[in-house]
Parts: C-alpha cells; sequence; structure tokens
C-alpha cells in the first residue's frame, strides 16, 4: 500500500521509491531495501502497477513504476479501509476511562 | 484483471531477459544508494560497502523476486521438459514404441476423422449453405429427396424461396474440332446457378424460354471444359457447339471456383414436366430462402404447396407422405452417415486399445523406474512435482505421437484413397483447422489419460519397500501386475469385437462375389458410349448402329460374337410397370419389372442359359410380330412359371417367347440386397419404340460386348473401338469395362466396408499381441529366477516354457469369452449392412476367437523361448 501510494505520485524507479516513502513518512517507515523488489515485482505481476525502461535524472537507464488502473482503484479502496481502521483504532486507543 | 493478465503475458515474453533486467535494476539501485551516501559525505569505498548492505543479500533478494514474477511455473515447465526429453533419449525403445503406437492410433483416426469432416462437418462450399435446402417427401419410415413433375409444378412458383430442379448426370458426346469426345453432363433448370449462388465466369444460365419443352438448345460449360477445349475463349459464348450430334448455343462458363457435388462437364436445361421421365420420381428440387424469410416460413409454404400436390393426385389409399425441406445434399448421406460412424467407432476401438497399450507401457516403465521415485520421494520431492514431471512426460510423448500421427493420417488417406473414395467424398479431405483442432485435442486427452494413472500408481510408492526391495531383488513382485493384466484383457477384448465385426463384413462380400452369377462374364469385354444423341434419336438408325457395329467387331480374329445391350449384369437396370396378361389370370395384372433392350447374340455372348420356349433372332425384326423374353424371376412370379402370357401395353401386345435364367442385377424396387435377380423383359432392339429408345437413353449408355476365345486384350479393346468408329467416326467409346468391373462397382460399399474394418480389426489385433507380448516378456524377465531354479533342479525346458507362456494364453482366452460377450452386444450395428450372414454367425465367433488366442499363443511364445538359452547355473551365480 505504501508502495502503491508512493507510486501514485508519478513515475518512480525502485530507489525512487524507497527514497519517495522514507520522505513522505518523514523517516518514521523504513523499509528494508532487500524486501522492495519482492514486493514490486508481486505487485506487478498482480497488475496493479507496470514498469517501463526510461533514463534516470542523472542519465541512467533505469526501470520506472507507474500505476495501473487497477493499481489506483486498489489504492483508493485500501486508503479508505485503512482510514476507518485507523480512525477506529484512534477512537479505540484515545478513549478515557470516565468516557466509559 | 486484464492489467493481471498482460503482466503474465509480458512475464513469460521477458522471461529470458528478465534475469538481466533484475540485475540491471538492483544494481541500479545499490548505484543511486551509494552515491548519495557520497553526496552526504561518506568516502567511496566505505559508501560502496554501506550500500551493498544495506541492499541485503543480493542472490537471494533476486531469487524471491523471481517467485514473486510468477516464474517458477514457467521454469518448472520448461525444466520438466528438458528433463522427460533426456529421460526419454535415455530409454529410446519405450519411447518409439509408445511414439510409434500413438502415431498408428491418431493416424487413422485423423484419417477417419478428415473423412467425416468432409462429408459431415464442412460447410458446402456455396454462399449461405444454412439457407440452402432439399425438398425431401417424408414418409413415416424416412426421407427421401426424389421428386415428379407434379411436385416441381406445384413448387416452383414459390413466394418465400427460389427453386431449382435437377436432373440426373449422363454422358454425351461433345464434338470439339474434328473429334469427339466423351463428357459428363448433367441436366438442371433456369435458376440452378443462382439457387446453389454461384457466379457465372462469362455469360449466363438457363433462362426460362430455354427451360420449357421444345425451347432453344442451349449449354453451359464447366470451367475446366472451357479451357480444355475452347482455350478459354470468352467469345465462346454466344456459338454453338456440336453436343449430342446438334447444335447448341453456348449461354455461359460457371465459375472457376464452383465444386459440384460430382464430377460435371457441361450443364443442359433438363426442362421439367409432368410427362415422360417427369411422370416418375426423377428429378432433385432445392431451393434457397428469400432473404429475410425464416426457415419456418418456407418449410410452411413447401408443406402446404406439397399437400395440394399430394391431394390433387391422391389414390383411393390414405396420404402418409408430407412434402418438408432438409439441409441440401444431407438427405441422401443417411445410410453414408451410418457407415461412418460405424468406422469412427472401430478406429475409436483402435485408440482405446492403443491407449491401454501406451498406459501399460508406461506402468512398466514406472515400475522400472521406482526406485527413482522412491529416492526422489526419500530426499523430499513432493507428490505434486513428481506427478506434474510424469504427465509433462507423457504429453511430451504424446505431442510427439501425435505429430507423427498427424504424417501417417494423411499417409492412410493416400493408402485408403480407394475407399475412402467409394464414401462419395466430393470435398477435398484436408487437414483443415477443425481436423488439426480435433487431432491435438485428441493428443492431449490420450496422453494425459494415459500418463495420469501410472502416474499416480508411481506416485504412490511405499518408499522404504521400494528401497528396501532394491537390495533383494529375488521375488517376482506380484501385487503391481493386476493393473496391467487388467488392461491388456480389455484391449484383447475389444480387439476380438473388431475382429468379429469385420469377419462379418468379410463374409458378406465373399457371400455376394460367390452368389451365382447366372451367366458366365469370362472373356468378355464391355465398351459403352452415349445415344443420347440427336443422329441416334429413332429405332432405324439405333438398330443400323447396332447391326453394322456388332457384324464388324464379329470380323475380329479371335472374337466368338458380339452384341449390344442397354444392361449389362451387375448394373442397375430401368424400371417400369407393364401389363401382364397370362393364360391363368382373367384379368390384366399389372406388374412392375425390369426392362432391357439386346441384339439376338446377347443371350450366347454372356451364355445365359435358356430355361423355355426361344430366344431372339434375326428374323425378329421391326416387322416381324412383337416378341418379349422373360427371365425365370419373372415367369415365376408372373406367369405361375411357364411360358405362356402377353405383355400388353399402349402400343402393342408382344408375346412372351422365352424364359431365360436369372442374372445378378442390382435392384432397383425393393431394397433386398446390394444384388439380386428381378423380375426382367428383354425386347428385342429392334422393336424397342424410339420413345423408350429416347427416354432409356438419357439415363443409361449402352453397352456393347464381345467374347473372345482368349483374355481380352489391348487388341481387341482397339478392335472395338475401331468397329465402332468404321460406322460413327464421332461416336466417342466411354469406357473399356469386364463383367468384374461391373461386380465391383456394384459391391463397392460391401468392399470398402470389408476392407477398412479388417484394417482396423488388424491394427487392433497387433496392439493387443505386443499388449500380450509385454506382460509374458515382462513375467519371464522377473522369474528367471525362478524358472533357472527349476531347471536346475531338474524341470524340463518344456514345462519352464509352458508356464511361462501360460499368462499370456490365459489372458488371451479370457479376453475371448469377455470380448465374445461384448461383440454379441454391438454387432447388432452392422446388421443393416450384412447380406447371407447373421450378426450371431457362430461360424465368424469361433473362427476369430480362436484365431486370436492362436495369435496370443504365438505372442506368448516369442517372448518364453529366450529361456531356452537359459543356463541355469549363471542365474544362481548372478547374485
Amino acid at each position: 500500500m505504501l508502495v502503491l501510494k508512493a507510486v501514485s505520485l508519478g513515475p518512480l524507479h525502485g530507489y525512487g521509491i524507497l527514497l519517495r516513502i522514507q520522505q513522505i513518512s518523514a523517516s518514521l517507515l523504513q523499509i528494508e531495501q532487500g524486501s522492495l523488489y519482492p514486493a514490486l515485482y508481486r505487485l506487478e505481476q498482480a497488475g496493479l502497477i507496470e514498469s517501463e525502461w526510461g533514463t534516470s535524472d542523472n542519465n541512467r537507464r533505469a526501470k520506472f513504476y507507474t500505476l495501473t488502473r487497477s493499481g489506483r482503484s486498489r489504492l483508493r479502496k485500501a486508503t479508505a479501509e485503512w482510514n476507518l481502521f485507523s480512525t477506529a483504532m484512534g477512537n479505540v486507543l484515545a478513549a478515557l476511562p470516565e468516557e466509559i | 484483471m486484464l492489467d493481471r493478465i498482460r503482466a503474465v503475458v509480458r512475464g513469460f515474453r521477458n522471461r529470458n531477459r528478465l534475469g538481466a533486467d533484475m540485475d540491471d535494476e538492483m544494481r541500479f539501485h545499490i548505484d543511486q544508494c551509494r552515491q548519495d551516501l557520497i553526496r552526504k559525505g561518506m568516502p567511496p569505498d566505505e559508501a560502496r560497502w554501506q550500500a551493498r548492505r544495506a541492499f541485503g543479500n543480493l542472490s537471494q533478494t533476486q531469487e524471491q523476486a523471481r517467485k514473486a514474477k510468477g516464474l517458477p511455473v514457467f521454469d518448472e515447465l520448461i525444466r520438466n521438459t528438458a528433463y522427460a526429453v533426456r529421460q526419454l533419449k535415455r530409454a529410446p525403445g519405450f519411447a518409439a514404441a509408445v511414439i510409434m503406437t500413438l502415431a498408428l492410433c491418431i493416424g487413422v483416426n485423423t484419417a477417419v476423422f478428415s473423412v467425416i469432416d468432409a462429408v459431415m462437418l464442412r460447410r458446402l462450399p456455396y454462399p449461405q449453405p444454412e439457407r440452402l435446402f432439399d425438398v425431401v417427401r417424408e414418409f413415416p419410415s424416412g426421407a427421401i429427396t426424389s421428386q415428379d413433375g407434379f411436385a416441381w409444378e406445384g413448387l416452383k412458383d414459390g413466394n418465400s424461396y427460389t427453386v431449382a430442379a435437377i436432373g440426373g448426370i449422363l454422358g454425351v458426346n461433345l464434338a470439339a474440332g474434328n473429334r469427339a469426345f466423351y463428357v459428363h453432363q448433367q441436366r438442371v433448370s433456369a435458376h440452378y446457378f443462382s439457387v446453389l449462388g454461384i457466379p457465372m465466369a462469362q455469360g449466363r444460365e438457363f433462362d426460362l424460354a430455354e427451360d420449357r419443352d421444345g425451347g432453344p438448345d442451349a449449354v453451359v460449360l464447366s470451367y475446366p471444359i472451357w479451357k480444355r477445349f475452347f482455350n478459354a475463349d470468352p467469345s465462346i459464348v454466344g456459338r454453338t457447339i456440336l453436343l449430342r450430334g446438334s447444335p447448341f448455343l453456348v449461354v455461359g462458363v460457371s465459375s472457376a471456383s464452383f465444386i459440384p457435388q460430382e464430377e460435371v462437364d457441361l450443364w443442359t436445361p433438363l426442362r421439367p414436366s409432368t410427362k415422360g421421365e417427369g411422370g416418375g420420381t426423377n428429378y432433385q428440387i432445392m431451393l434457397r430462402l428469400k432473404p429475410g424469410v425464416t426457415v419456418a416460413e418456407t418449410q410452411a409454404e413447401v408443406q402446404s404447396r406439397g399437400a395440394a400436390v399430394f391431394e390433387a393426385r391422391k389414390s383411393s389409399e390414405p396420404i402418409h407422405v408430407r412434402m418438408s425441406i432438409a439441409q441440401f445434399d444431407k438427405t441422401d448421406q443417411a445410410g453414408l452417415r451410418e457407415r461412418l460412424l460405424i468406422l469412427w467407432a472401430a478406429v475409436g476401438v483402435v485408440l482405446v486399445i492403443g491407449c491401454v497399450n501406451i498406459a501399460a507401457l508406461m506402468l512398466a516403465r514406472g515400475a522400472t523406474r521406482r526406485r527413482e521415485m522412491g529416492t526422489r520421494i526419500a530426499l523430499g520431492g513432493g507428490m505434486g512435482p513428481l506427478i506434474r514431471q510424469l504427465t509433462t512426460e507423457s504429453v511430451v510423448l504424446g505431442l510427439m505421437g501425435g505429430a507423427a500421427g498427424l504424417a501417417l493420417g494423411f499417409a492412410v488417406i493416400q493408402a485408403l484413397h480407394r475407399w475412402i473414395a467409394e464414401y462419395g467424398v466430393w470435398q477435398d479431405l484436408r487437414l483443415d483447422s477443425t481436423v488439426l483442432l480435433a487431432t491435438l485435442a485428441l493428443t492431449l486427452v490420450v496422453s494425459i489419460a494415459c500418463g495420469l494413472a501410472p502416474a499416480i500408481q508411481a506416485a504412490r510408492v511405499d518408499v522404504r519397500a521400494t528401497l528396501l526391495e532394491g537390495g533383494s531383488r529375488g521375488v517376482a513382485g506380484g501385487g503391481s501386475h493386476w493393473l496391467r493384466r487388467t488392461l491388456v484383457l480389455a484391449e484383447v477384448a475389444l480387439s476380438l469385437v473388431l475382429l468379429v465385426g469385420a469377419g462379418l463384413l468379410i463374409r458378406t462380400l465373399l457371400h455376394l462375389e460367390n452368389l451365382t452369377p447366372g451367366f458366365d462374364g469370362t472373356n468378355v469385354l464391355a465398351a459403352s458410349a452415349s445415344l443420347q444423341d440427336a443422329r441416334y434419336a429413332d429405332t432405324k438408325n439405333i438398330n443400323r448402329l447396332f447391326r453394322d457395329t456388332t457384324q464388324t467387331m464379329e470380323k475380329i480374329p479371335g472374337v466368338q460374337g458380339a452384341a449390344v445391350a442397354l444392361h449389362l449384369p451387375y448394373q442397375r437396370w430401368l424400371n417400369s410397370g407393364v401389363n401382364v396378361r397370362s393364360g391363368t389370370d382373367s384379368q390384366d395384372r399389372e406388374v412392375g419389372t425390369s426392362m432391357n433392350y439386346v441384339t439376338p447374340e446377347y443371350f450366347s455372348v454372356l451364355r445365359i442359359p435358356l430355361r423355355d420356349g426361344r430366344l431372339f433372332t434375326d428374323q425378329d425384326s421391326s416387322s416381324s410380330a412383337p416378341v418379349v423374353v422373360v427371365n425365370e424371376t419373372f415367369a415365376r412370379k408372373f406367369l405361375n412359371g411357364h411360358l405362356s402370357g402377353y405383355l400388353v401395353g399402349k402400343d402393342a401386345s408382344r408375346q412372351i417367347i422365352g424364359i431365360v435364367a436369372d442374372v445378378q442385377q442390382q435392384p432397383g424396387l425393393q431394397r433386398s440386397g446390394p444384388l439380386t435377380p428381378e423380375p426382367v423383359v428383354y425386347f428385342p432392339a429392334t422393336q424397342f419404340p424410339t420413345a423408350w429408345f429416347q427416354m432409356a437413353h438419357t439415363w443409361y449408355s449402352p453397352s456393347w460386348i464381345v467374347r473372345s476365345a482368349g483374355a481380352p486384350n489391348e487388341e481387341l479393346s482397339r478392335g472395338i473401338e475401331q468397329a465402332i468408329a468404321s460406322s460413327d467416326p464421332m461416336l466417342p467409346v466411354a469406357e473399356f469395362r469386364s463383367l468384374i468391373d461391373e461386380r465391383n462397382s456394384a459391391l463397392s460399399s460391401q468392399r470398402s466396408n470389408a476392407w477398412l474394418l479388417g484394417f482396423m480389426a488388424a491394427l487392433a489385433l497387433a496392439l493387443a499381441m505386443v499388449g500380450v507380448y509385454g506382460i509374458v516378456a515382462n513375467s519371464v524377465v522377473e522369474r528367471t529366477r525362478e524358472f533357472g531354479i527349476r531347471m536346475a533342479l531338474g524341470s524340463s525346458i518344456g514345462g519352464v516354457i509352458r508356464d511361462a507362456v501360460a499368462p499370456g494364453v490365459i489372458l488371451a482366452a479370457l479376453g475371448a469369452v469377455l470380448g465374445g460377450g461384448l461383440a454379441a452386444v454391438s454387432v447388432t450395428v452392422l446388421k443393416g449392412l450384412l447380406y447371407g450372414v447373421q450378426p450371431m454367425d457362430p461360424l465368424t465367433f469361433v473362427l476369430m476367437s480362436v484365431a486370436l488366442i492362436g495369435v496370443s499363443a504365438i505372442a506368448s511364445l516369442l517372448p518364453a523361448l529366450s529361456l531356452i538359452r537359459l543356463e541355469a547355473s549363471s542365474v544362481l551365480r548372478q547374485d
């Protein structure tokens, strides 16, 4: 889901995705680099993202990932579910004894 | 979902490039990371190390990534295929046996299926064939396409369809240059080509003025004839050509792509009417639905119009026939379809036997690979991969066998062409997509079915037992044999079913071939020529031709006699009703009979014996008293066996002057068999009325017959040709035939039945014997030690061999009993094809069972004979 979100902001290569996740989570979430690629390929295999070879900022050949249509809808659904879950969790955890 | 499929496909397509891609991608990642670290001030060496460490184990990541990409499925498939090919290379004998068996089975199935495809499945090569129909008469017993002129009159002005009538096909004389050629003419009505939907290459088809009695003579040429005789000259349209001895206007040339159902060189107008041939059911009527009309609408219209026709011609009996429509070209196939389905069932049985054989081979191979399997499982190989591996092996084998079978299938078609052609296949046999798909499907089903059962059995290996048994290989393991033996038992039983079926068909053919012919056809040569010709329009010209030519032929050295007749024995004869007045009846009786005109020498040339009265002589001429000769069947049925009575008809009263012996003919009226004597009236050619000649010659070409002292040769046929040419140089001889040829063409379908089913039965027997051989060979190998010990203990070699052969013979005997029962049930489907033999013919059953057991004994003896060379001492030393 993190990867989908990162890719949804624009085409990115693998390393870029890593940086983007660190950046938008303000370095709170660290992804282990080695597990990124299997995750990427699983998503690609499931048809949620697509890849294409292109050129990076420093003119090197790199593989860029973009979100597919079904990837976009999955992200939307996952986001909604997460929001519901986190709101619920937030409410639960914020509950004070006197409110019960 | 679509995205997902696309991703899988892309993954597969790029699978070769993928390893490199992944490598590139990950290296790029590490590089970027290193550079970022350098930018943050880390020394380059430290940065490289740090970047690598952050990434983790590169090759492990790649392996995980591959799995994530779903590649292992393909990887495994390819690995399995490569392994399968290696395995098969290591067992070439086994692979060859399986591939050959498969090739044989799939070959014959492909061949038969291509016939079924051409006859039953493929669409007709005409536009919108689903809107093309035959008008049929539906009786409670079935439908026929034959129609008469009254039906035509009632149906020709339909509202919902366009309609055309078709007559028969007969050879006629076409003059081109200064020679005449015998070509095939079909008579068709106006609109024939437009109903079929066939455009004309040149000109037009017949119009209504030409398709009417007394209308101008017109002809449409086929494209090949136009090219062959008229150099594809477009100006031929509008010119006249000499056809049937008179000028015909060429109005058109049919399309080059037109495939008629039978060989036709040119078409002339049918001129359907209710008179002459139209008085009987001698037409076929076909129609095409008009655009926008439904089948039901036309069906209703044809039915009501047909009802009116039958009502108007109603006799006192109730009408139990109705007019209907049926898909074009399908009605007359009923008998053909039955025979094809029987043939299909036969090749199906061959296929099953082949499969059983292959499964047995696989089982045997599975047994030899038990240790391999056991080891693999013991080392932690899962059941799933193992079964997938074995299935891959059988599919690889299957595909190889299928490819070989496809090639063989075409060889089979070529080899059996003579008998397949007899099925009336007029569309060419070819490997179209339907046949290819069917073969592919068959191959996959067969190979998976054959491979799976043994695979499961092999996978259900008891690891401990297998590995242990390997250590002490003394005892013959009996437990796993029952499955293989059951399989072989089944194939022996099935092959007996085919053997009995083939035996019955062969006995039918022999019975028909050995029917008393009623004449002597040895040393007789026949030649036919078309007299549907303006120059032979009356009895005087015809008889002059007959007299001149036979007189010339009799002068050829070695010739003992020459005659002309409308029909020869074994042919299908002209039928008609005649009125008989016999002394025993007080009233004239109308009876149905075959008719033939003959010159006086006919009976002596064919040596047909005279039973009573006298034969024709040269004195029976157009001016003498009218006479006829009848055959014994006619005399028995209509004259109480005595020479008496008259034929009375419209034109004359003819005295019956003689009775001759019956000859075999193809029946026209009753369907009692392919050959049978019918009641016959012979007319002297000199007294055959002109109108009858004309009608008879539109349907049949007469034959000249010559008896020579020795066997007919080239010289004789040249002499006959010259004799006819000396009377009329523009009268071409259509073909020379012997009376055996006539018999063979009369029995062609019985012959093809016998040969094709015989071929399948032989194939089935051979496959079953391979199975029996395998069983015995296997058990001999396994029991070698036992036999060795017995021989060492003093058993005779004969006793040991008897014991080795026993399982094969017992299996065959059991199979014969089982197959006999199965055959007794299934031979009923052959009932309609058998003559002179009962489906439950005990002789065939016994003979075939004995043959089966005998051949099985030989197949069992072959492997057992190796025991003769067995040295007891060496066996005992082996372990």
